[in-house]
């Protein structure tokens, strides 16, 4: 009686995760890698098993270019976020005496993801336009004479807006790491004659190189996947993979291609998380 | 009650139809698109009977190729108009009369294109290609070409008919082509006056049909919408919220002041030979598109 209890509730409470992660992850994943082998013929497309399609991604050189770019933005985002989240989430961590200001800081931080991503992509849009609120602010100061079009539709608006869309998902992993490591260590280290810098780049940095790069991986991942930034607020150099593979799929009708796209989108996401997982396992046994 | 679903681009009908069946009743894709839906078998004959009006549409419209096969009719012509360029007034001291006046580098970061193949006609006929719809690879490269030029002075390609109206409303764009009567009238209703022109290397066409989505439950309901399109009350509806002309004549002639019904060339049916009719593009359609995604790519 006990036992078939056991295993019923074993096979609910792993076998609907199975069930779920095989019916819409692996079996969408295996539709589109057999899509990728397939062939357009108008109007649509039609059963093949051939790597025409692989073979363009790597010779028309408009989607090595625009891969490079895209990984080129989710870089820029991702090592502006670790730029401004590290010493934020230092200064909670380490400097911020009250417990109750920390909360709300790490909470201010985290409130955004509360608003739709859409909204918050539109309002940069209000903020950085020709006759936007910097441009009027900058006039009003004196800075500029003339209103300046240099901060809407391009990569700047679009590293920028997405880096205050995903910095939340950078400040939590490296909040998370630093809270973990004992005060103790670094008054060890102080005791041991280390000055603080150097306490910290041996001690206090090794030791939150799992929040650095679960942060990374993330904010990485997000943007890498992004196609509203370059909607809304990039330019016409702004073409990121995931609008490449949205026109495939939908104007150009040629979703064996854009599946192909997504599989080397695919493949480029996964050898990024595993080296991840390789540093922050690196980054635990190592440091303590 | 009718629940509608917009579009930015005829090339957005295919992929939703394809998405699955039973949403729509109803599409009303343009000319170049009505063939590729009649070739995915995503439409019906119609039972032009049941259409009241029908013997009323402007003959040339019902004399096109895009909406028949073997002898039925798949489409009701329902709208028209071109695909002008507009300019704002006070950005320009000699109005523009050229395509090339879009490949100024004195506009630098003020030009706006729609997010479309038709760039590509566009293009071509500042080449000299006139034959826009029957390019040849060359000249399809060419064009291409064109566009990656005119690329630094593009403030932001135009996906749908609000963003370009934001763009010329946020003062960021000056000239750009426009869906005829429609965004212009838009700006004016926001007090921006803008100017549509019709460039001396001419401009597009285009012609909007309904079409009933195959096995729709709705068939009753949807020839009653048909029949209420191409009345007074519908020709008058969208010509009067969306500035385009309309197919039925005599329905615009009864609903329309005389002055509209000049200014939407209701009178001039030649007007509409001066425009090159968008063509379904068949087996070229890849190129076309693959060379759009190639300039945005650059």
């Amino acid at each position: 009686m006990s036992l078939i209890r056991r295993n019923l509730s074993g096979v609910l409470v792993l076998g609907i995760p199975i069930l779920w992660i095989g019916l819409f992850m692996l079996l969408p994943y295996g539709i589109i890698v057999t899509y990728s082998f397939w062939v357009k013929k108008y109007p649509t497309f039609a059963p093949a098993f051939q790597l025409g399609n692989y073979l363009t991604l790597f010779s028309d050189p408009q989607y090595l270019r625009v891969m490079g770019r895209t990984l080129k933005i989710s870089v820029l985002v991702s090592l502006a976020s670790a730029a401004l989240a590290y010493p934020f989430a230092y200064w909670l961590v380490f400097r911020c005496r009250s417990a109750k200001l920390r909360t709300w800081l790490y909470m201010a931080v985290i409130a955004p993801l509360w608003v739709s991503y859409l909204l918050r992509a539109y309002v940069w849009k209000t903020i950085l336009g020709t006759e936007g609120v910097l441009n009027s602010f900058l006039q009003w100061a004196g800075v500029i004479s003339e209103p300046s079009s240099i901060f809407l539709y391009n990569q700047f608006a679009m590293v920028l807006t997405l880096t205050y869309i995903f910095i939340p998902f950078m400040v939590m992993p490296i909040y998370t790491a630093l809270e973990k490591i004992p005060v103790n260590l670094t008054e060890a280290a102080a005791d041991l004659g280390m000055n603080p810098w150097r306490a910290f780049w041996t001690v206090t940095l090794p030791l939150s190189t799992p929040g650095l790069a679960a942060g990374f991986t993330l904010t990485f991942c997000l943007s890498f996947g992004d196609f509203i930034a370059p909607f809304l607020v990039g330019g016409p150099d702004g073409n990121l993979m995931a609008n490449v593979i949205a026109t495939q799929f939908g104007a150009a009708l040629n979703w064996p291609l854009g599946s192909a796209l997504a599989i080397v989108m695919l493949v480029v996401v996964l050898t990024i998380v595993s080296l991840s997982d390789r540093m922050e396992r690196k980054g635990m046994t190592g440091g303590v | 009650m009718v629940n509608a679903t917009y579009v930015g681009s005829n090339d957005d009908f295919a992929p939703k139809l394809m998405a699955g069946g039973g949403v729509y009743d109803l599409i009303t894709p343009s000319i170049d698109t009505t063939k590729l839906m009649i070739d995915l078998d995503f439409v019906e004959p119609l039972d032009t009977a049941k259409i009241v009006n029908w013997a009323k549409i402007y003959p040339k419209f019902l004399a096109l190729d895009g909406i028949q096969k073997d002898g039925a009719y798949y489409g009701m012509p329902y709208v028209w108009g071109a695909i002008a360029f507009m300019y704002r007034d006070d950005a320009f001291a000699t109005p523009p009369s050229s395509i090339a006046d879009l490949w100024n580098p004195d506009l630098a970061g003020k030009v706006s294109l729609w997010d479309d193949k038709s760039s590509i006609y566009v293009a071509a006929r500042l080449n000299g290609d006139m034959d826009i719809y029957n390019l040849s690879d060359e000249q399809i490269a060419a064009a291409q070409a064109k566009l990656v030029e005119q690329k630094p002075l593009i403030r932001k390609y135009w996906a749908t008919a609000g963003e370009l109206v934001d763009l010329y409303k946020a003062g960021e764009v000056v000239i750009s082509n426009t869906w005829a009567g429609y965004q212009s009238a838009l700006l004016a209703a926001e007090g921006i006056k803008v100017t549509e022109f019709i460039p001396t290397e001419g401009a597009e066409g285009w012609m909007d049909s309904w079409m009933v989505v195959k096995g729709t439950p709705n068939a009753e309901c949807a020839y009653k919408f048909l029949n209420m399109q191409l009345s007074e009350l519908g020709q008058c509806g969208v010509a009067n919220i969306n500035g385009y002309s309309v197919t039925n004549p005599e329905a615009a002639k009864n609903c329309m002041s005389p002055d509209e019904f000049t200014a939407l060339h209701q009178d001039d049916p030649a007007y509409l030979d001066s425009l090159m009719a968008w063509q379904p593009l068949g087996e070229r359609f890849e190129a076309y598109t693959n060379a759009w995604n190639a300039v945005k790519a650059q």
